[in-house]
C-alpha cells in the first residue's frame, strides 16, 4: 500500500535546518578543532648535570610556540608545550613520559637529553601511543640496533660528528691521536666512531680514554694525555665534564701541546672558556654563522627575544627538529602520532642547517657535517665557532640502520 | 719519558685534589663531631661558596678577597641556619629529622642559587699571579694547583693546632665528648654549636671558591663532591678532624692513580677502600666504633 507523502511546512523547516547544519559542519569542526592545541611532551633535564641543555630546549620551544602562534599554528591549531624534569636519569625519564602521555595526553615527545634516557624511552613507544623526535641523541645505535618506528632522530648523532671530524682531518698534518669519552652510551658510541673513522683515513689513534660521567678531576687523563705523544686530542665530554676539561687542561698548557677536536663545540662551553676557547676545532651540531635565510631567520629571532644570547648547539638542533615536527604534521593533516610518522618517512625539509632528509629506513635525519673553529667575532661580545669545512650529507650520514660507514 | 717527574706530577695532583676534599670534609666531620647531624647541604653550600665568590671577583676583581668573603657570607648564612632551625631539634634523639631540615635547606639554597645566578655555569677565572705552569722534572704542573696544595697544609695545621692548643679548641673537643657536662661547668654550648656549624660551612664555602676555576661555577656543581666528601668522613672515622686529612689524601691518591691506570675502576676502588677500612676498623681510621 501507498503511502501518500505530503509537503507540509513543518517538513520543509526541518529540511532546512538539516542542511544548514550538514553545510556548516565543516566549519564547526574546523572552529573546534582549531581550539584544540598540539600537545608535544618535552622530558627534558631541568635540575642535574644536565640542566643547562635542558634550560636551552625549553627556551627555545617557549620561543618555538610564540613564532608558531603568531603564524596562526600548525594546521590552524596552537602549539602547546608541556615540561618534565627528567634529572637526566633514565628510569626517572621514563616515569614522566608516563605522566606526560597519561595525564596530559601528549602523544608527541622530544627534548630529551642523555642518550641513555632516549634508549628507555624506545620500547615504550608502541604502548604509549606516541612518537619520539630526538633533538640531540647522539647515540649511534637509537636508529641502528634499537630503532623503533616511532622514533625519528632529526639531529646529527655521535658518529655523524666523529665523521666530519675524520674527513677533515684526513688532510690535516696530526697524524697520532689519544681520544677522550665520557663514560655514557653517547661517549662510548662518539669513541667508538672516531676510532673506526680515523684508522679508516689512514691515521693512528694511540690510546682512548673513558671518564666516569660528572668526573670533576682530570688531571691524570691530562698527563696521561701529554704522555701519549699524540698530536690531536679527539674530546666527547659535554656540559659540566667539557667544561672542567677545558678549563683543567688551559692549567696545565695541554692546547700548546696538542690540537684539541671535539665532538660538539658548544657556545656554553666557549662563553666559559672565554678566550682560553679561540682556536678549539670540532664537528658542529648547529653552525651558528651558516649564511642562509632560514638559519638568518632564527638567529635573529633568537636574539631579539633572549637578549645577549647567543643560540647553542641545543637551540639549534631543538628548533630543527620543531620544524621538522611541524612539516610533517601539515603534510600529514594531523598530530595522530601514525599519520606522522608516514609523513615523516623521507619527509625533505630546508632547514637552519640547510637541507635535511628523514631517511625511511632508519628515521635519521641526514644532516651535513660543519667543522668548525672556535675565533673571535666582531658582531658578538664572545668568541664563536667559525664554519672551517661543510661535508654533504650523504657522505656525513651513516649506513642504513648502521653506525658505520661503507662508503 | 722521565718516570720520576711522572710519578711527582701524579702525587701532586692527588695533593691538590686533597686539599678541594679537605675543605669540605672536615667541615662536615665537626659539624658531626660536636653536633651529630649528618648535613645533607653541605654540597649545596660548597656550591654556594662558589658563586659568592664569583660576585665578589666580579664585584671587587679580587680573587683574594673572595677567599675571605665567600666564607665569612655563607658562614653567616649557615649559623643562622643553625639558629633558626636546627637548635629546635637538639632535643630529638632521632637523627632522621636533621636529615630531612638539612636535605630541605638544600634544596632551599639551590633554587635560591639558580633564582640570583640563572642556569648558566659562570666562568671563575684564577688571577694571573696564579696562572702558569712550573715544570717539575720535565712535567709541567699547574701554579694554580701548588696553590690549593699551599693552603690546604696551612688550614690543616692552623685548624689542628687551633683545635689542640687553645681554649675554644679544648672547649670543642669537650662539647664533641659530652656536651652536658660541658654545659654544667657552664659554658654556653649553644654558641660553641652555632660557631662549629658557622665554621664548617665557611670551610666548605672555601672549598667552592677553590674548586671553581677547576670545574666552574655551575648548578649541582656540589652533588659529587659531597659523596666523596662523606666517603672521607666515614673512611677517617665520624667527627675526628685527623681522620678527614687522612681520608681527604688517601681518596685523592685512589681517584688520582686509580683513574691514571685503572679507568674503568677508578670509582669502585674508592668505595672499596672505605670498605675494607669498615672492616678492619668499623669506626673508620680515627673514629670511634659507636
Amino acid at each position: 500500500m501507498m503511502t501518500r507523502q505530503t509537503v507540509t511546512r513543518r517538513r520543509i523547516l526541518k529540511g532546512a535546518v538539516a542542511a544548514s547544519a550538514l553545510a556548516a559542519a565543516p566549519a564547526i569542526m574546523r572552529q573546534s578543532t582549531a581550539a584544540i592545541p598540539i600537545k608535544i611532551g618535552i622530558p627534558t633535564v631541568i635540575t642535574g648535570g644536565y640542566a643547562l641543555l635542558g634550560s636551552q630546549v625549553i627556551r627555545t620551544c617557549k620561543l618555538v610556540k610564540k613564532m608558531t602562534d603568531a603564524k596562526g599554528g600548525v594546521l590552524g591549531q596552537p602549539v602547546e608545550f608541556f615540561y618534565q624534569d627528567t634529572q637526566g636519569d633514565p628510569a626517572t625519564c621514563a616515569r614522566k613520559c608516563q605522566e606526560l602521555v597519561e595525564r596530559d595526553n601528549c602523544r608527541i615527545l622530544s627534548g630529551v637529553i642523555v642518550s641513555s634516557e632516549a634508549a628507555a624511552m624506545l620500547p615504550k613507544l608502541e604502548e604509549w601511543n606516541a612518537i619520539f623526535i630526538s633533538h640531540g641523541n647522539g647515540d649511534g645505535r637509537l636508529t641502528a640496533e634499537l630503532f623503533v618506528p616511532r622514533f625519528f632522530r632529526a639531529n646529527t648523532s655521535a658518529p655523524m660528528g666523529a665523521r666530519a671530524l675524520a674527513l677533515y682531518l684526513k688532510d690535516a698534518p696530526e697524524k697520532k691521536f689519544i681520544a677522550i669519552a665520557s663514560d655514557a652510551a653517547w661517549g662510548r658510541s662518539s669513541n667508538a666512531a672516531f676510532e673506526e673513522q680515523i684508522k679508516k683515513v689512514g691515521k693512528d689513534l694511540i690510546d682512548k680514554i673513558y671518564a666516569p660521567v660528572a668526573n670533576k678531576d682530570y688531571s691524570p687523563y691530562i698527563t696521561k694525555i701529554l704522555q701519549s705523544g699524540a698530536h690531536g686530542c679527539y674530546v666527547a665530554l659535554q656540559g659540566d665534564e667539557a667544561r672542567a676539561f677545558y678549563s683543567q687542561a688551559t692549567q696545565y698548557g695541554l692546547a700548546q701541546r696538542v690540537q684539541f677536536f671535539t665532538e660538539i663545540v658548544a657556545q656554553a662551553d666557549i662563553k666559559v672558556l672565554g678566550k682560553d676557547a679561540i682556536g678549539l676545532m670540532g664537528s658542529s651540531r648547529y653552525p651558528l654563522t651558516y649564511d642562509i635565510p632560514q638559519n638568518k631567520a632564527f638567529r635573529e629571532a633568537f636574539m631579539s627575544e633572549y637578549k645577549n644570547e647567543i643560540p647553542d648547539w641545543s637551540d639549534g638542533e631543538m628548533y630543527q627538529a620543531l620544524m621538522i615536527l611541524f612539516a610533517a604534521i601539515e603534510k600529514a593533516g594531523s598530530p595522530e602520532p601514525m599519520k606522522i610518522v608516514t609523513a615523516m618517512e623521507d619527509l625533505e625539509v630546508t632547514s637552519v642547517k640547510g637541507p635535511i632528509l628523514m631517511r625511511k629506513c632508519d628515521h635519521q635525519g641526514e644532516n651535513q657535517g660543519f667543522v668548525v673553529k672556535v675565533a673571535k667575532n666582531d658582531k658578538y661580545a664572545e668568541p664563536i665557532a667559525e664554519i672551517v669545512k661543510i661535508y654533504p650529507r650523504e657522505l656525513n650520514t651513516p649506513d642504513c640502520r648502521s653506525a658505520s660507514y661503507s662508503k | 719519558m722521565n718516570f720520576l717527574g711522572f710519578v711527582l706530577a701524579q702525587c701532586l695532583s692527588a695533593l691538590s685534589q686533597a686539599a678541594i676534599l679537605f675543605f669540605i670534609a672536615c667541615g662536615l666531620t665537626l659539624i658531626f663531631g660536636i653536633m651529630r647531624i649528618v648535613n645533607f647541604a653541605h654540597g649545596v653550600i660548597f656550591m654556594l661558596g662558589a658563586y659568592v665568590g664569583y660576585t665578589t671577583v666580579a664585584v671587587t676583581g679580587s680573587f683574594l678577597l673572595s677567599l675571605i668573603v665567600a666564607p665569612i657570607v655563607v658562614g653567616a648564612v649557615g649559623m643562622a641556619f643553625e639558629r633558626i632551625f636546627l637548635r629546635y631539634l637538639y632535643g630529638r634523639r632521632d637523627g632522621g629529622a636533621y636529615l630531612l631540615l638539612t636535605f630541605g635547606l638544600a634544596v632551599v639554597l639551590s633554587e635560591l642559587i639558580r633564582i640570583i645566578w640563572g642556569a648558566q655555569p659562570l666562568s671563575a677565572g684564577i688571577p694571573d699571579s696564579l696562572r702558569g705552569i712550573v715544570v717539575i722534572l720535565d712535567q709541567p704542573f699547574p701554579l694554580y694547583r701548588l696553590f690549593l696544595i699551599a693552603l690546604g697544609i696551612a688550614a690543616a695545621v692552623t685548624i689542628w693546632q687551633f683545635l689542640e692548643r687553645t681554649r675554644a679548641g679544648l672547649l670543642i673537643r669537650a662539647v664533641s665528648q659530652n656536651s652536658e657536662m660541658v654545659q654544667a661547668l657552664g659554658t654556653d654550648v649553644d654558641l660553641v654549636r652555632t660557631g662549629v656549624f658557622g665554621f664548617g660551612c665557611a670551610m666548605a664555602a672555601l672549598g667552592g671558591v677553590l674548586a671553581a676555576p677547576l670545574v666552574t661555577a655551575f648548578l649541582g656543581m656540589g652533588t659529587t663532591v659531597v659523596i666523596d666528601a662523606f666517603v672521607i668522613v666515614i673512611i677517617g672515622g665520624m667527627g675526628s678532624f685527623l681522620g678527614s686529612l687522612i681520608g681527604s689524601i688517601l681518596v685523592a691518591f685512589v681517584q688520582v692513580l686509580g683513574a691514571y691506570y685503572f679507568q674503568d675502576l677508578a670509582l669502585a676502588f674508592m668505595y672499596f677502600l672505605m670498605l675494607t677500612v669498615l672492616v678492619i676498623r668499623p669506626g673508620g681510621l680515627l673514629g670511634k666504633e659507636d
